[in-house]
């Protein structure tokens, strides 16, 4: 006590001036967010299971996005075309089917005409894999020849109806399959798709809300000594708030960032045999990653997520908290 | 205008305890007052009241002219500052050093690093612990703990600086150095509150005494009737 004491007459918290208030809370919020962090990345081991599960949960509905994303770009280059194939009866000769070939080129709405004769269909069916010997037993060519008849891209499902109705009016034409109608089945499939990665989403995102909100309700329970006093000295609902807001927000966020690598994963896993499958298909088929947009996403609502579970946790746990 | 005024506070707890009844007093500021009466008399309850940690059932509680039955909910934090307050359990945090103890009050208060630095040194220097602010609390002998308790509690200059039972734990000769600390904040001008059962030691102090006796003050309400003794 031999020092001089003090002057009373100094700076008082309560004197701040505005500038200097909304600085010290900007810097308060700095430091928070990076104090949240550290404390979470020194107890790696139970942070590390509350984000593995957090990107377990993102990288299910991520997943089945992506694959819906890859399938609808799939269907992308058979929506516009709408192209048929017409199978003429088996008794037709091959003059008749010329003929015919020429009616058909000059209806409206058609650009092109392709003849398949029955022996160029065995050849091409000969080249998939274990059929030709199967074929080898036949006496005959059981297949008939068919034209391939192109629309115009973009045409639209009334005129393509007419035309097959044009089509199927010719005596020698057995039947008429338009390709439009598994790219429907498979739209159909898609939307179906789209509307499960919704539904798993939401309640994944739920999961996610309550594994945070419960994570933070422990940790709450592990500081309440701490709370108190911050409460005692003059801490604001606010202030006692924000490290727990900010340790919900580290959990989603690093979580989000963990599913996009999984994701990441998962494409690099994939990408080779489904190149393969779409190598035997004969498509030029490339599995696409998740977009840009969509991972900002991920990411981004994976935050928010975290942020909504520790909220609620805090609005639930922490008002009981009082010295 | 007092710093402190009690106006006929009655205190009801949802038990059906009455702790304190139509209670009047006030203090005057730069006053140093004792508050003592046998255990459950009402002592923490009352000084809980100041804190606003709890609301009176009945009457008016005014500290430094704010009413707080009146004062809003999201208020209360700011009142909370303008008090130092210091428990029998320290209350410390033993996560942290003896300077980040200190520091909290500033830290919440959002004063700069440099100026909280300075003032929580200072603080440490009037209670005699300017070495050790790097040290645990948990490394501190009980005496030592409570002057922490007491630097945190002055850190932010509080006009108004309350204490239940400070020297409850410790010997006869550092509760005697304690309470010396408190008579060096009177003469800088702090109204200092402290409630207290070691008698012998308030009656050396020689100040004004309030006496509490199941939940009714009994003696001292009066600046100028309560000297010393009873």
């Amino acid at each position: 006590m031999s020092e001089k004491v003090p002057n009373q007459h100094g700076a008082s918290a309560a004197k701040l001036g505005a500038s200097d208030k909304f600085s010290a809370y900007f810097r308060n919020h700095q430091m928070v967010a990076v104090e949240s962090l550290v404390k979470l990345l020194s107890t790696p081991a139970s942070s590390l299971l509350t984000w593995l599960v957090i990107a377990i949960a993102l990288t299910l509905p991520g997943a089945l996005y992506m694959a819906v994303n890859n399938l609808q770009q799939l269907s992308g280059h058979f929506e516009a075309s709408g192209q048929m194939t017409v199978f003429l009866a088996t008794d037709i000769r091959e003059v008749d089917s010329g003929a015919l070939r020429l009616k058909i080129a000059s209806l409206d709405d058609v650009n092109k005409v392709v003849y398949v004769s029955p022996e160029q269909a065995l050849e091409e069916f000969k080249q998939y894999g274990g059929i030709s010997d199967a074929l080898s037993f036949l006496d005959e060519n059981p297949l008939p020849a068919v034209l391939l008849v192109e629309p115009p891209l973009g045409i639209d499902k009334d005129e393509l109806n007419t035309l097959v109705d044009q089509i199927k009016s010719f005596r020698q034409v057995d039947s008429v399959q338009v390709d439009m109608a598994w790219v429907e089945r498979l739209l159909a499939l898609l939307a179906l798709a789209q509307r499960l990665v919704a539904v798993v989403g939401v309640l994944l995102a739920l999961a996610i809300v309550l594994v945070v909100g419960n994570t933070i309700r422990l940790s709450i329970a592990a500081r309440t000594d701490e709370i108190r006093v911050i409460k005692l000295v003059g801490g604001t609902n606010a202030y006692v708030r924000r490290p727990f807001l900010y340790s919900g927000f580290w959990y989603g966020a690093i979580g989000g960032i963990l599913a996009w690598l999984m994701l990441g994963l998962c494409w690099i896993l994939l990408q080779g045999p489904v190149s393969d499958i779409a190598a035997l298909y004969g498509a030029d088929f490339y599995l696409q990653p998740l977009p840009f947009a969509p991972t900002c996403w991920l990411i981004f609502s994976a935050a928010v997520l975290g942020l909504l579970g520790s909220w609620w946790s805090v609005q639930r746990h922490l008002v009981a908290i009082e010295p | 205008m007092p710093m402190v005024r009690f106006d006929r506070v009655s205190k009801r707890y949802s038990s059906g305890k009455e702790a304190l009844s139509g209670v009047s007093f006030e203090l005057a500021r730069g006053e140093m007052a004792f508050l003592t009466g046998h255990s459950g008399a009402g002592k923490s309850t009352l000084l809980k009241l100041m804190m606003r940690m709890e609301v009176p059932t009945r009457g008016e509680v005014v500290v430094d002219g704010s009413n707080l039955s009146r004062l809003r909910e999201g208020l209360v934090p700011y009142h909370r500052r303008k008090v130092g307050v210091v428990f029998q359990n320290h209350q410390l945090l033993f996560d942290r050093s003896v300077f980040e103890n200190v520091a909290l009050p500033l830290l919440i208060a959002g004063t700069s690093l440099k100026e909280t630095g300075r003032r929580v040194r200072a603080a440490l220097d009037k209670v005699g612990l300017l070495g050790k602010e790097k040290l645990n609390p948990i490394q501190l002998s009980g005496g030592e703990q409570q002057r922490i308790g007491i630097a945190r509690a002055v850190v932010n200059k509080p006009a108004l600086l309350i204490a239940d039972e400070p020297t409850g734990n410790l010997d006869p000769e550092l509760s005697a150095e304690i309470m010396n600390l408190f008579s060096n904040f009177q003469q800088v001008g702090v109204t200092v509150l402290i409630a207290t059962h070691d008698i012998a030691l308030v009656e050396r102090m020689n100040k004004r005494r309030l006496i509490l006796q199941d939940g009714q003050m009994i003696a001292g309400q009066n600046i100028t009737s309560g000297v010393a003794h009873v």
